[in-house]
This record gives structure tokens, C-alpha cells and sequence, in this order.
């Protein structure tokens, strides 16, 4: 097979990325860079992997809205930047009281709509209540801390029954999102937001196509059009970059370097992510209600063998990523050492060993086997359930019918689901979700950010779960093309800056 | 034949009932559901109760099934629980990438299996004959995904010829560059069940061959060959019109992979994006829509194969 070469390539690579990415802040992330002039009448082709359902932004889940509308289409008083930097959006600055209780932006003038209106404070403080009022709509319960949503002039005031240092955060997402009062949208398969870009038309199972909002407020973008293609095939994606109907490939395959950049047309950008392929353990009973049981299991996982598989991504011992707050390099855990675990098996009275692994089809077989062998080595035997998403989410996710899971937790900053004993994670420590409840009544960052560390520590150590590694953002951009955000492009794709020169 | 006809027709109405009830109930045997897929994640089980009351998930099943019905009985296919607009828009949508595409992949198959196949069954014992015989099994053998991969790597990757995925976003309204978009596919699919419709269009000639009537007319002092081509071959085409229409069942088939692979907004890829989504109702107009289609196919080619065939008529 000729696969190994690329694959150690990527490693190489990647190894070499994570060193720029940590002197990297602030601003567009690593952006690719065209030296030839813009085209500023110019279609930029983007290949995406997962299309929406529909276009509601109010109450459809899913990264895929969130990739492209917020910050595109709609905005929020704030936003983040792909490093996760808090930067303003529709508010042009705002200040936090010292007992963190009152949050005050100062709305920007001469905002318009896509259809002309113009933003008025009404709206904010409309769209702010209406997301905390209706349970329906996603994360409406990320603001159940704010108790009044007040508007003075250009003055929006948000006033909390506590302090809670995760608002700005959520305000960057879903529950910030700005809509025009009582709009009468047809959000299912229209948009009406206030960002660079005008979403001018879907067609279902194939595109979405974006053009200039040429009276947009703030800078202006600088292609004319972004044309979002939905290709979930990667080979399909590959042949469309090397015919050169695509300029921007995400959600690439790493083991196809090569082939992408043989012809010198796109270079491979590597860039931080979020994503924790998380191996989740069902505690509640059975073999894996045992620490000994479930620490076996981490330390018989060889993590780097599993990320140069992979071809892009850096392990990962414990609930919290690199670019979140609270990250410590949990490495000392539970490291990879199949002696020590097959002592603990033996330790737990467990012989012959039988496990089921409950994953979604989609990850593929890479890991599932990596697993397969890794347990076999320490005498436990694996077996693999791939199963579609929906039949997952009702057999794992809602029912907790499972012993292992593998999914990948895309979202930043969601420690709570380890302070939740509610959640599929069966996870339950009332010391963990109290340090997670004080951090967040935290009322500087740093503080927040020390609770979720000690939090974490307590996971880790519980063996609540194996975290396989946490995933790389893969993006294939062509030579020509500049702007392109490399980081957190799973999450958000801020297209302002994205250009293709002439030629 | 009027007698003949209105059973075939009572039969086709039958089918389709049959069809309707079986599609609805399989599709009840899928684990999963579309709330929870709305609400993702990070939702609370209250938030997908109250997005499966919403939509209507939570009643009883019968009462699903006699809406669905009644909806089809009065021509209205429903609305689709994740788009919100109705599923016969959709399908017509869909269906300007998909029937042309099927018409042409059935337009490939036809033109190269029926000559090829008259020719190899004619030299049967000569190499060139058996080599075609030999090829079309190999090519009959070839996975759909395989032969478009190829294909693609030729004509679009290394020769730039055609798309190697896509379609318009203008659609007919660039007929040309639509057309582009579908050779390849329909080529792929073409080559592969051309090649199916070979071996059958080879034994369907042998078979002739050896019929009374075309060794009466050899006997009379043709050539076996100008026998064949005079008096067999129009019951060779008779039985291909019968294997034309299983051939279309196959064709959709085809279309469902072909379209995954080549990234067309056609039926098939939406078949499978609305079963993993599970917006069941869907899917459970794609299907009855799609069956419909097959089963008035076999109603027609039955029909047309009575009308023509002389013994048939008099039996």
C-alpha cells in the first residue's frame, strides 16, 4: 500500500503546524496568502461535507448552520474569533460590572437588514428574550441566568440573578444571534441577518450560494460570491478540487495529500480544532461500573499510533482541548502501558472480557480496528456496532443503551456535560460539579478557567471516560486563493476575508 | 385483451397498496428519529418531546398512515418534516437530474448491448465473438463505483474533458453544461447494465437461432445469418422490451450510488440523505413514487408485449 508515506508526511506536518499555531493571535488565523491581487468580482468554490436540513438558525441543531450563517449571514452583539478570541460584532464595545451581574453594550448605528430594515435596540432585546423565553429554540437555556434584557438609547443592558462567566461565550453563538422583530422569513429556507453576506439561494443536496452585502456596515467582503458545495464523498471532493471546480476543500483526508498536491494547484493548511473523539464508558453497571476496569482500558489504547492513523489530530488524556480554557496536559493519567492493564483486568477479577463498541457509521474503521487490536492485546475482545447517527443518538445518546461509544464532540467549551449526571456520559462526581458551578459564578476568566482545570483533573483520574485524541482541521486550499480560515473551520467558517486573485 | 388489460390493471392496484403498506411499516422499523436529530447534541429530553409534538410524531400509528393515504389518495405526497416544503416539489426538483439521467444511461446501454449483442452471439465460434461474450461478463461483473472512479480520472482529472462532479446550479437553463454534468454518469451506468443486457441480447440470438422458423428459412436458402437477421431478431426484440423494464429497477439503483459519487442533487442522493435524516414522510414518497414507477413499467410492458406477440394475443 502506498499510503505510508503520506501519512508520516502529515505527521511531520502536523507536528510542525502546532508549533506556528502557538505563536499564532488575534486577528485572521494563519491565513493562506495569494500575493497576487484579489478578484474582487471573483466565485470562491467551498467544499463542505455536511449540509443542513433546513436553514432555521432559531431551532435546527447542528455545526453545519452555525459553519456558515453566524458571522456570514447573522451576527450577535459579539463574536469569536477562530482562535476563540471574544471580539465585537453588532455591539461596538461593552463593559462587565466588577460582581459580574450587569453586562452593557453599546449597539452600532446604521445597521441594516438583508431586506433593508433597519436594527433597531428593540430588536436585540426582542430576539434576547424571545431565545430565553422559547424552549424550542436551541441553547435558549444558555441564557437562563439573565433575568432582564433592557434597552436605553444605544445602550442594551443585560442583568443576571448571578454571575455567570460562560455568557459572553454563549452570546458568540446560537443564543446571541439577532433577528429582526416579528420577522416574517420563511427561516426554514430563507435568511435575514445583518452580516457581509446575503444568502441568495439553496438548492437542497447541493449548494448554498452567498453574494456581497454590498451596504454592509462593517468592511466588506472581498469575493462577490462564496458558493458552499455539499460533497460528502471525499473521493468525489478530490476529483472535483484536481478539475478544478473547487478553490477551498475542508473536512479533507489527510492520506490524501499527496494526490491533492501533486499537480501544485492547493496546498494541505492544518489547523486547530475542537473536536474530541470522545470513547465514552457506561458506568452505571456491568464490567465498566469498575475505575480498574475502565483505567485498563485507557492504558491498553496506544493514542499515538491512533492519531498517525488518523493522519491529523494531537492525543488528548483529558475533557478539555488545547484551545479551551482550563486545558492541562493530563499525558501522566493514564498513560499507554498494556502490562498495567492487564494487571488491573486481573486486579478486577475480569477474564475473557467481552466489550461492545457503539459508534456512528461515519467515522469509518480506522479506529474501531486500531481498538479492536489494542483491546485484544490486553485479553479483552471488542466488538464493533456501527450504526447510523439517528438509530446512535436514540440507542446511546437518549436511551444510554451502550457500554463503549465512540463519538466526536465537536463544540468548544463543553465541559458541562461531564458536571451533567443526566448526560450519556453516566458520569457522576458532585465534587466535579461543583468546582464546574463555581466556575462558572467565577467572575474573572482566570478564575473560571482555574475551577474547570481542577474539574478536569477529576475526570481524568476518575477514568470517566478515554479521550482518543483531539482532531485537526484539515483544509485544502488552492494556490490562488486567500483569507481562508485554517482553525475551527468544523465550527465556523468567517468568510469576510476570503479571496481569489485573478488568473 | 380488454379483459386482459383490466385484470393487469387490478393487479397494478393491488401492487401499489400492498407497496404503500409495506413502505410505511419498514420504514416504523427504523430505530432513531427526526426530533432528535433537530435537536442535536446538546438538547434536553423535554426539547425533543416538544419538537416530536410539533411534527406530529407523537400520534398513534394508524392515524399516520390514514393521513399519509388520504393525503395520496388526493394527490398530496405530504411535506417534508425537515424542509418544510412538500415532497412532490421536491421530487419533480430532483427528478430533472435523475430522468435524464436514467433516459440516457438506458439510451447508452441500448446502443452498444444490442448491436454487440446480435454480433457476438452471429461469430459465436470465432475468437472475436467469444472475446465480446468474455468482456461483457467482465464488464457485467464491474462494481458501478469502480468503472465511475475510472472514468472520472480520465476524462475529468486528466484529460479535463467533463465535470468530474456537480451539477449546475442554472440547471436545463444551461442545457449544455447540464448535459456535460450527466455524461459520465450516465456512461457509468450505462456500461454496466449494457453489459447485463448483452449477455441477455447473445442468448436471446442463440435462442432464435435454433427456433423452427429460422431454420425453415435457412432451409428455403438464406444464409443462417440473413435468416437470423430477417425472421429471428424481432423476437429477440420482443423479450428485451421485457428485460428493459427490470433494467430500469436497476437503473435506479444505479442512480442512487452514481449520484452519491458524482455529487448530483438528483432522487437517489436525496433518497439517502432523507433515510439517514429520518424524515419518514418523506421518504415514504420517494419510495411510493419510486415503486409506482417500476410496477407501471411492468403494467405497460406487459401490455405492449400482448399487443405485439401474435401467440400471445391468441392465447
Amino acid at each position: 500500500m502506498p499510503r505510508r508515506a503520506p501519512v508520516l508526511a502529515a505527521a511531520a506536518l502536523l507536528a510542525a503546524a502546532a508549533l506556528a499555531l502557538t505563536g499564532c493571535t488575534g486577528g485572521a488565523s494563519a491565513p493562506s496568502t495569494s500575493s497576487a491581487a484579489a478578484d474582487p468580482n471573483a466565485t470562491v468554490n467551498v467544499r463542505l461535507v455536511l449540509e443542513p436540513g433546513n436553514l432555521d438558525i432559531r431551532q435546527t441543531a447542528g455545526a453545519a448552520l452555525d459553519q456558515i450563517l453566524i458571522d456570514n449571514v447573522y451576527q450577535g452583539l459579539v463574536s469569536r474569533t477562530p482562535e476563540q478570541k471574544i471580539v465585537p460584532a453588532l455591539a461596538s464595545d461593552w463593559s462587565v460590572s466588577t460582581d459580574g451581574l450587569t453586562y452593557t453594550f453599546t449597539l452600532r448605528q446604521g445597521v441594516t437588514f438583508d431586506d433593508g430594515q433597519q436594527l433597531t435596540p428593540e430588536d436585540v432585546v426582542w430576539s434576547l428574550q424571545t431565545r430565553k423565553d422559547t424552549a424550542a429554540w436551541s441553547d435558549s437555556a444558555r441564557l437562563a441566568n439573565v433575568s432582564s434584557i433592557a434597552a436605553e438609547g444605544q445602550k442594551i443592558t443585560l442583568t443576571l440573578s448571578q454571575p455567570d462567566s460562560s455568557l459572553l461565550w454563549n452570546l458568540t453563538g446560537r443564543a446571541g444571534i439577532i433577528l429582526k422583530k416579528d420577522d416574517t422569513v420563511d427561516y426554514k429556507t430563507k435568511a435575514n441577518g445583518t452580516g457581509p453576506f446575503i444568502l441568495t439561494s439553496w438548492k437542497q443536496g447541493d449548494s448554498i450560494t452567498f453574494q456581497r452585502n454590498d451596504s454592509y456596515w462593517g468592511t466588506k467582503a472581498k469575493a462577490k460570491e462564496i458558493v458552499w458545495d455539499y460533497i460528502p464523498d471525499n473521493q468525489a471532493a478530490l476529483n472535483g478540487a484536481l478539475a478544478g471546480e473547487l478553490d477551498v476543500v475542508t473536512g479533507f483526508d489527510a492520506t490524501l495529500k499527496q494526490q491533492i498536491e501533486a499537480n501544485g494547484d492547493f496546498s494541505l493548511k492544518l489547523g486547530s480544532a475542537t473536536d474530541k473523539f470522545v470513547l465514552a464508558m457506561n458506568q452505571k453497571s456491568g464490567p465498566l461500573a469498575d475505575k480498574r476496569v475502565r483505567q485498563a482500558i485507557r492504558q491498553a489504547i496506544d493514542h499515538d499510533a491512533i492519531v498517525k492513523a488518523v493522519g491529523s489530530g494531537v492525543p488528548l488524556y483529558g475533557p478539555i482541548p488545547k484551545t479551551d480554557p482550563g486545558y492541562e496536559d493530563l499525558s501522566k493519567v493514564a498513560p499507554y502501558n498494556p502490562e498495567a492493564a492487564k494487571k488491573l483486568l486481573t486486579d478486577a477479577g475480569e477474564k475473557d472480557l467481552t466489550l461492545t463498541l457503539t459508534m456512528p457509521s461515519f467515522y469509518g474503521t480506522t479506529i474501531p480496528q486500531l481498538l479492536v487490536s489494542d483491546l485484544n492485546k490486553v485479553g479483552v475482545t471488542l466488538k464493533v456496532n456501527s450504526v447510523d447517527f439517528s438509530t446512535w443518538l436514540q440507542d446511546v445518546y437518549t436511551n444510554k443503551d451502550y457500554q463503549l461509544s465512540l463519538v466526536d464532540h465537536a463544540e468548544a467549551r463543553d465541559f458541562e456535560n461531564w458536571a451533567d449526571p443526566t448526560y450519556y456520559f453516566t458520569y457522576d462526581n458532585a465534587k466535579v460539579q461543583d468546582l464546574f458551578k463555581k466556575s462558572l459564578a467565577a467572575t474573572s476568566d482566570a478564575q473560571a478557567s482555574d475551577l474547570l482545570t481542577q474539574a478536569a483533573r477529576i475526570v481524568s483520574e476518575d477514568m470517566a471516560a478515554d479521550w482518543l485524541y483531539n482532531w485537526n482541521s484539515v483544509v485544502a486550499v488552492g494556490t490562488d486563493v486567500s483569507g481562508m480560515p485554517t482553525d475551527n473551520v468544523n465550527a465556523r467558517i468567517d468568510a469576510a476575508e476570503l479571496a481569489k486573485s485573478k488568473g | 385483451m380488454i379483459r386482459y388489460a383490466l385484470t393487469r390493471l387490478a393487479l397494478l392496484v393491488v401492487g401499489l397498496v400492498v407497496a404503500s403498506v409495506l413502505i410505511f411499516l419498514a420504514l416504523r422499523v427504523l430505530p432513531g428519529d427526526i426530533a432528535t436529530l433537530i435537536a442535536g447534541t446538546n438538547s434536553t429530553h423535554a426539547q425533543i418531546a416538544a419538537i416530536r409534538a410539533q411534527l406530529g410524531l407523537d400520534e398513534p400509528l394508524f392515524g399516520q398512515f390514514a393521513d399519509w393515504i388520504g393525503g395520496v389518495a388526493r394527490g398530496d405526497l405530504g411535506t417534508s418534516l425537515r424542509t418544510g416544503s412538500t415532497v412532490a416539489s421536491e421530487i419533480a426538483d430532483k427528478a430533472q437530474v435523475t430522468v435524464p439521467l436514467g433516459i440516457l444511461a438506458l439510451t447508452v446501454a441500448i446502443v452498444f448491448s444490442v448491436p454487440l449483442g446480435v454480433l457476438s452471439a452471429m461469430r459465436r465460434s470465432r475468437p472475436d465473438g467469444t472475446a465480446l461474450s468474455v468482456g461483457a461478463q467482465a464488464l457485467a461483473a464491474v462494481p458501478v463505483v469502480w468503472a465511475g472512479m475510472m472514468l472520472v480520472v480520465v476524462f475529468a482529472v486528466w484529460l479535463g474533458w467533463l465535470p468530474a462532479q456537480g451539477f449546475p446550479r442554472t440547471g436545463w437553463q444551461t442545457p449544455w453544461l447540464a448535459l456535460r454534468a450527466l455524461i459520465l454518469p450516465a456512461i457509468t451506468i450505462g456500461i454496466v447494465e449494457g453489459a447485463m443486457l448483452m449477455r441477455f441480447v447473445r442468448s436471446a440470438t442463440l435462442q432464435a437461432v435454433g427456433q423452427d422458423y429460422v431454420r425453415t428459412a435457412a432451409a428455403k436458402g438464406l444464409t443462417r445469418n440473413q435468416a437470423l437477421v430477417r425472421h429471428g431478431l424481432p423476437s429477440v426484440g420482443l423479450s428485451i422490451i421485457t428485460v428493459l423494464g427490470l433494467q430500469i429497477a436497476g437503473i435506479i439503483v444505479g442512480a442512487v450510488i452514481i449520484e452519491q459519487l458524482f455529487s448530483l442533487p438528483g432522487i437517489g442522493r436525496m433518497l439517502v440523505s432523507d433515510v439517514a435524516a429520518r424524515d419518514l414522510p418523506k421518504v415514504q414518497g420517494e419510495l411510493l413514487v419510486l415503486t409506482s414507477f417500476v410496477l407501471v413499467v411492468g403494467f405497460v410492458v406487459d401490455l405492449v408485449h400482448r399487443l405485439i406477440d401474435p401467440r400471445q394475443r391468441e392465447a
